[in-house]
C-alpha cells in the first residue's frame, strides 16, 4: 500500500477527517487507507479517479481537485500543472509496484520461481488497483515526453530480474543470448499487459501468468523446463 | 532495392517535394495524380514535424509551411491534425505489411520468412526514420484513435510468426499469447533504437531480433544458427 511510506502512517479504524468520508473506498479502485488525509496523496488518488473517468486528455484540474476533495489553490501549492501531477502519480505507483514485485522475487529461493513470483505480484498489482493499471501502463503512455521517458525506465528496471537468469548458464546457452535479450523480453511482456489493459481486459491479466513466465524463461531454460515452472501449482 | 518511382513512397514524394508542385495554371497533371500526392506530400510533412516537434507541439501551420501548400489544401484533404496523424499511420502500416509480406514471400522456409520479414520492418523503419518515429514512438501519444491502430499494426503481424506453430515440434503447447508478445517485443526494440537516435544502425538489429523471434518454436541454438546467417 502506497500509504505504508514511514511519514504517513494510517491505521485500520482510523477517524478520518469529514472530507475523506465524500471518498468511499472502492469507487475509485484506491484503497480507503491509501487516501490519506495528506494532501498530495489524495490529489495523486484524485487524478487516478479523473483519468479514470475522462481519460488524461480531458482531465481537467477542476477534475482533479473535485475528486480529491481540495481546493484549486491547494492543487497549486503541490503541482504546477496537470501534467507535473501526473508525472508525481506515476512514480508514486511505480514505485509501490517495484516494491510489491521486488519483494515477491526475493522470496523465492530459485530464480524461476522468483521470476514467477515477480510477475504474479505485478499482474496481482494491475488487477487489483485498475484505474492505478491504466494511469501507468496507458495513459503514461498520452501524457507527453517526460512521462513516456519515465515508463521507459520503469520498463528498463524490470530488465536486471532477468538478467540475473544469466547466472550459472552453460556457454552454449549464453552464447544464444544478445545484448538486448533482457529487453526485448520485458518490452514484449509489457507490450501485451499494456494492450490487454487498452482493450480493458484487465481483470484477465492474472490469466496471462503461464504464458509470460514459459515466455520470459524459455530462453535461459530452454521450452520444456521452462513450461514445467509456468504450469505447474 | 525499391524503385525510387514507387508512387506510394513517401522518400520519392519527400525528396521531391518542392518540384512536385505543378506549375499554376494549366495542369497537364490529371487531378487524381495530383490529389494522390498532395496527400502524401502532406502526410511527409506532418512526419518530418512530428520527428522535430513531437506530436503534441504540431500545429497545422507547421505541416502546411513544411509541405509548401495553401491551409486550404491541408483541409481539403484532412479535417484534422489528428485525422492526418491517423492517414500517416495507414499509410506506413500498410506499406510495412506490404514490404513484409512481399519479403516473406520470396523465400520458402518459415525461419527464413521470419528473418526476410523482420529485414524488411528493419529496413523500411531505417529509410523512413522520421514516418518511423512519428508511427511507432509519437502514436502512443497522439490520442486513443493512433493508440488503437497502432495495436492493430501489431496484431497484423501475428500471423507470420503463427504459421511457426506448425514447424516447431511444441506445436498448439506454444503459449496463446507467444505470436503478440513477440511481435510486441520487436516494436519495443525498434522503439528504443529510434528513441536513443539509432535508427540508422537498426538494421544491425535484426540478428538478434530474428533470434528472439525464433527461440520459443525451434530452440536458442537452431534460432542463432538460422538468425546468424545474416552476417
Amino acid at each position: 500500500m502506497v500509504a505504508d511510506s514511514a511519514d504517513t502512517p494510517v491505521e485500520q479504524g482510523t477517524e478520518y477527517p469529514p472530507e475523506l468520508a465524500r471518498l468511499p473506498p472502492g469507487r475509485h479502485g484506491l484503497p480507503r487507507e491509501f487516501v490519506a488525509h495528506n494532501q498530495r496523496e489524495r490529489l495523486i488518488a484524485g487524478l487516478a479517479e479523473a483519468i479514470a473517468e475522462n481519460g488524461y486528455a480531458g482531465t481537467t484540474i477542476a477534475h482533479i481537485t473535485r475528486h480529491a476533495a481540495v481546493s484549486r489553490r491547494t492543487f497549486y501549492e503541490h503541482f504546477s500543472s496537470k501534467d507535473e501531477c501526473f508525472v508525481a502519480a506515476y512514480d508514486t505507483v511505480m514505485a509501490e509496484m517495484r516494491e510489491r514485485v521486488g519483494k515477491a522475487f526475493a522470496e523465492e529461493d530459485d530464480w524461476p520461481h522468483a521470476v514467477k513470483a515477480g510477475i504474479a505480484a505485478m499482474l496481482g498489482f494491475l488487477v487489483a488497483e485498475p484505474s492505478l493499471a491504466r494511469l501507468c501502463m496507458v495513459e503514461a503512455l498520452v501524457a507527453g515526453p517526460v512521462v513516456v521517458e519515465r515508463y521507459d525506465s520503469a520498463i528498463q528496471s524490470f530488465v536486471p530480474y532477468f538478467r540475473t537468469g544469466r547466472e550459472g548458464r552453460s556457454p552454449d546457452v549464453l552464447a544464444r543470448l544478445s545484448a538486448t535479450t533482457e529487453e526485448a523480453l520485458v518490452g514484449g511482456m509489457m507490450s501485451l499487459i499494456s494492450r490487454r489493459i487498452i482493450a480493458g481486459r484487465t481483470a484477465e491479466l492474472e490469466s496471462l501468468l503461464p504464458d509470460l513466465v514459459e515466455f520470459t524463461l524459455t530462453p535461459y531454460l530452454g521450452s520444456d523446463e521452462a513450461a514445467k515452472v509456468a504450469r505447474e501449482g | 532495392m525499391e524503385s525510387t518511382c514507387d508512387q506510394g513512397t513517401l522518400t520519392f514524394v519527400a525528396d521531391n517535394a518542392s518540384t512536385m508542385r505543378p506549375p499554376p495554371g494549366r495542369h497537364q497533371l490529371s487531378k487524381a495524380f495530383i490529389a494522390q500526392h498532395q496527400r502524401a506530400r502532406i502526410i511527409a510533412a506532418l512526419a518530418e514535424e512530428t520527428a522535430d516537434k513531437g506530436y503534441r507541439a504540431v500545429i497545422v501551420a507547421d505541416i502546411v509551411r513544411r509541405a509548401g501548400i495553401a491551409r486550404n489544401t491541408f483541409y481539403e484533404n484532412f479535417s484534422s491534425k489528428e485525422a492526418c496523424f491517423l492517414a500517416a499511420a495507414e499509410f506506413a502500416a500498410t506499406e510495412a505489411l506490404r514490404r513484409v509480406v512481399d519479403a516473406a514471400s520470396k523465400v520458402d522456409s518459415w525461419p527464413a520468412r521470419v528473418d526476410a520479414g523482420i529485414s524488411a520492418f528493419l529496413h523500411y523503419v531505417a529509410s523512413e526514420p522520421a514516418l518511423a518515429r512519428t508511427c511507432i514512438v509519437e502514436a502512443l501519444s497522439a490520442g486513443p484513435a493512433s493508440v488503437e491502430r497502432y495495436e492493430r499494426s501489431i496484431q497484423a503481424f501475428v500471423p507470420l510468426f503463427r504459421m511457426g506453430r506448425t514447424v516447431s515440434r511444441h506445436g498448439d503447447k506454444l503459449p496463446g499469447t507467444l505470436e503478440e508478445t513477440i511481435v510486441g517485443g520487436i516494436f519495443w526494440i525498434t522503439y528504443q533504437g529510434i528513441i536513443m537516435g539509432q535508427t540508422a544502425q537498426i538494421e544491425e538489429r535484426a540478428p538478434e531480433l530474428v533470434e528472439f523471434a525464433l527461440t520459443p518454436y525451434l530452440g536458442g541454438e537452431a534460432a542463432k544458427r538460422i538468425a546468424s546467417k545474416q552476417d
